[in-house]
């Protein structure tokens, strides 16, 4: 299918293409997108951690890393029954080989990693060496999300949509050249179960709010990143790629990933609340009532400023009734820094407005820890904040499904042994 | 017109013909078609105040969900506030075509439980998504306690709505300990249509802006009110106004240590006043023996109060309530400018 290229803005053009995928879809977002000449790679420039991305993001004026704009990420079945071959892991090392020989690793290029889940590990008799994968769970009294249980994950990221939508094309065996390197697929060994598109980035989640979940007056603002219309990932606010990486152990430069599929429901969000309330939900009642936070959140800098929110969270919830999203996130410290390091982005999958919430860190605890001081219940007991209601930005997404995954250094992530 | 029992549509017909030569007229009377209310009244009191309409309401359905019962209603979208910090912000119906409500109780007691679940409606017509979100807690003069938005429907048909409310994240004292803690769902089949809506009664008041409230409303399901001061259990110490709420404060030694049991109320219709921050100090001979917040917890004799344990509370003792947050629950019209200031409560004990 082809997208209509008549009264579509080339960004939301291109968006489109990513979520439709697919050959055609490609041919349109190059025509359209018109990158310029891409740097061909070397693998032999590309970093022990997969998750290695800050040094080749791009910064903003504040210093904060500026995520590619469009990502794909593949969900896939190991297409035969029980452990991997030999055979197997060289046709996946080379099509990753392949990736990172088409492309530069940076945000013009190609940044990619691939992971591996608890239903991977459990294919073989031996136990998950030094580190600990769970199944993905329920983590709020309040959600019921089903688990995503593919062996493996690939997330791809480029500011170009052609380049996502190339790479994915050619993981699947679809094309022969990229960029015009020779390149091949793991589809011998995979089978693609699912797929998850996304954006981030100012202007894009504008051009793309025709979607259910945000009301049809057009709210999102043109410089918003996000759907919700604030920045996020605040380089203070945000994990370093150090401490998210695993210090031991044979998956010692690996880190693990938790992604989450999430609806938004936007509607009370844009038509019903004022703009101190957003202000309030998404950061900390003080950021409302001293007008703190302008337009989108640049002016906060390298980060959302918490510092001036009230310090004891328990007592700000129990005397304004209201506690920020960013002031509850913010508690789960360890050594007065956060603990996961967010490269979520939003979506218009299945024509619905989401977030699929992927976020590295160095044990999956970091993440439900973190999840858990989001969902304030201990704020909330015994204070007059609800549940979702008034408390942070619970009210306006449902968590859909969660998966987690390992993600070993690059020189395992072609099929892990589980304790090679 | 006013004053008298009618239909919305009763209502905007007789608008409509009178406007009909008036041009100046114009601009309000279309304010006043498309959101069916008149304009918020100027000079409204510090209390809770006779509403400038009064809206009747439609059943859905009531059905068991595990433990719970959960009941499903409508009426006209209509403006509300919801709770800003340091005030109010008012919520305009915009193109909403109804407001949908849904109240859960336990079928035992028949306590309404406005507590905290996390609830959640979703709406579909023919297997497509109409609308999902998490409602707002709210309070109304003829309902009480319930769960309420504003919502834009895809005009006449047949509705499925799916309510789903989380365990409650609340203390649970007495018969309740152990119970609500499973999210549970409910499915509503609604058969819509705006001419069954335009149906509902619709009546403006003579007396709005006046202090007062509306009658509760006649319905089948239980309301959200609190035991009155004879049906508390354990001994009733006093009661106190604050932003025209009425605390009653009682000590019960059910448990074997006396608990402080705190009590707000709406006046008049006597709801429960939840999504409060209160804490409470006592003291004896000018020392504090007691100081700390008080937790919100339901019971089925309590009803939805706010409580602590305490040592022992003495002739003499002096108690103070502290509201710390005024309820963040949303309000529908007369109950907006009440409960928002909230004075200390002090009082003796006996």
């Amino acid at each position: 299918m082809r997208p209509s290229e008549r009264g579509v803005s080339r960004r939301e053009f291109v968006k489109a293409a990513v979520a439709i995928g697919g050959s055609a879809a490609l041919s349109a977002c190059l025509d359209r997108e018109s990158p310029p000449d891409l740097q061909t790679g070397d693998p032999a420039a590309v970093p022990a951690r997969q998750h290695a991305w800050n040094d080749a993001l791009a910064r903003d004026d504040h210093g904060n890393v500026r995520m590619a704009r469009h990502h794909v990420v593949l969900l896939l079945d190991y297409a035969d029954d029980g452990t991997p071959d030999e055979s197997d892991r060289e046709t996946v090392d080379t099509a990753l080989r392949g990736l990172e020989r088409a492309y530069q690793w940076d945000n013009e290029g190609l940044l990619f990693t691939v992971g591996y889940s608890p239903a991977y590990f459990a294919r073989y008799d031996a136990a998950l060496a030094g580190i600990d994968v769970p199944q993905p769970e329920a983590l709020a009294p309040f959600e019921d999300p089903a688990p995503d249980e593919p062996d493996a994950i690939v997330h791809l990221a480029s500011d170009y949509g052609s380049v996502v939508l190339g790479a994915e094309e050619a993981l699947l065996g679809e094309r022969a050249q990229l960029n015009g390197v020779d390149v091949s697929g793991l589809d011998t060994v995979f089978d693609r179960t699912d797929r998850r598109t996304g954006f981030i980035g100012a202007g894009l989640p504008a051009e793309n709010q025709a979607v259910e979940g945000i009301p049809d007056d057009e709210p999102v603002d043109e410089d918003a990143p996000l759907f919700m219309g604030f920045k996020s990932g605040f380089e203070k606010n945000q994990a370093s790629e150090d401490s998210v990486t695993i210090t031991e152990g044979p998956f010692a430069d690996g880190t693990t990933q938790h992604l989450s599929k999430i609806t938004l429901h936007l509607d009370q969000w844009y038509e019903q609340d004022s703009r101190s309330q957003r202000v309030a939900k998404m950061f900390c009642p003080a950021h409302a009532e001293e007008d703190r936070v302008e337009g989108v959140g640049d002016n906060l800098g390298d980060s959302s400023q918490l510092g001036e929110c009230p310090a004891h969270v328990e007592e700000d919830a129990r005397t304004s009734g209201m506690i920020g999203h960013s002031q509850k996130a913010a508690r789960a410290r360890e050594d007065d820094a956060p603990r996961i390091l967010r490269r979520d982005f939003d979506s218009t999958d299945g024509g619905q407005a989401g977030l699929h919430f992927l976020s590295i860190q160095r044990s999956i605890t970091d993440f439900v820890e973190t999840r858990k001081a989001m969902n304030g219940t201990d704020v909330s007991e015994d204070a007059s904040v609800g549940t979702r209601l008034n408390n942070g930005i619970l009210q306006y997404m449902t968590v859909e499904r969660r998966g987690n995954y390992l993600l070993p250094p690059r020189s395992l992530r072609a099929l892990p042994r589980p304790d090679p | 017109m006013n004053g008298s029992d009618a239909t919305r549509r009763a209502v905007l017909g007789g608008i409509g013909s009178v406007g009909l030569g008036s041009l100046a007229g114009c601009s309000g009377l279309f304010e006043r078609q498309s959101t069916g209310e008149p304009p918020v009244l100027e000079d409204r009191p510090n209390a809770v105040y006779y509403p400038t309409h009064v809206e009747g309401m439609e059943m859905i359905g009531m059905t068991d969900a595990g433990d719970r019962m959960i009941g499903l209603m409508y009426s006209y979208a209509h403006r509300f506030w919801t709770m800003d910090v340091g005030g109010v912000e008012r919520v305009s119906p915009g193109d909403a075509d109804v407001h949908l409500m849904a109240s859960i109780w336990d079928p035992d007691s028949k306590r309404v439980l406005p507590v905290r679940s996390g609830l959640s409606m979703t709406i579909t017509k023919n297997g497509t998504e109409v609308d999902s979100r998490t409602p707002w807690t709210m309070l109304s003069q003829n309902m009480g306690f319930h769960y309420g938005d504003n919502v834009v429907l895809d005009g006449d048909g047949t509705y499925t709505v799916t309510v789903e409310t989380g365990g409650l994240s609340i203390q649970r004292l007495g018969d309740f300990e152990g119970r609500f803690d499973d999210a549970v769902t409910a499915e509503f089949e609604w058969e819509y249509s705006e001419a069954a809506r335009d149906e509902i009664s619709f009546r403006e008041l003579d007396n709005a802006g006046e202090r007062g409230a509306l009658d509760p409303m006649e319905m089948s399901m239980p309301r959200s009110a609190a035991p009155a001061n004879s049906d508390l259990p354990g001994r009733v110490l006093g009661s106190g106004e604050s932003g025209d709420a009425t605390v009653v404060v009682a000590v019960d030694e059910r448990d074997g240590n006396p608990s402080l049991v705190v009590s707000p109320r709406t006046p008049y219709n006597r709801y429960v006043l939840p999504q409060l921050s209160l804490s409470a100090t006592l003291s004896r001979d000018g020392e504090t023996v007691f100081e700390g917040p008080l937790s919100s917890a339901i019971d089925p004799e309590r009803g939805y109060h706010y409580g602590a344990e305490v040592d022992v509370v003495e002739s003499g003792d002096d108690l103070t309530i502290t509201v710390d947050s005024s309820p963040q629950v949303s309000r529908h019209e007369g109950y907006e400018t009440a409960f928002l200031s909230m004075a200390d409560i002090s009082l003796t004990v006996e």
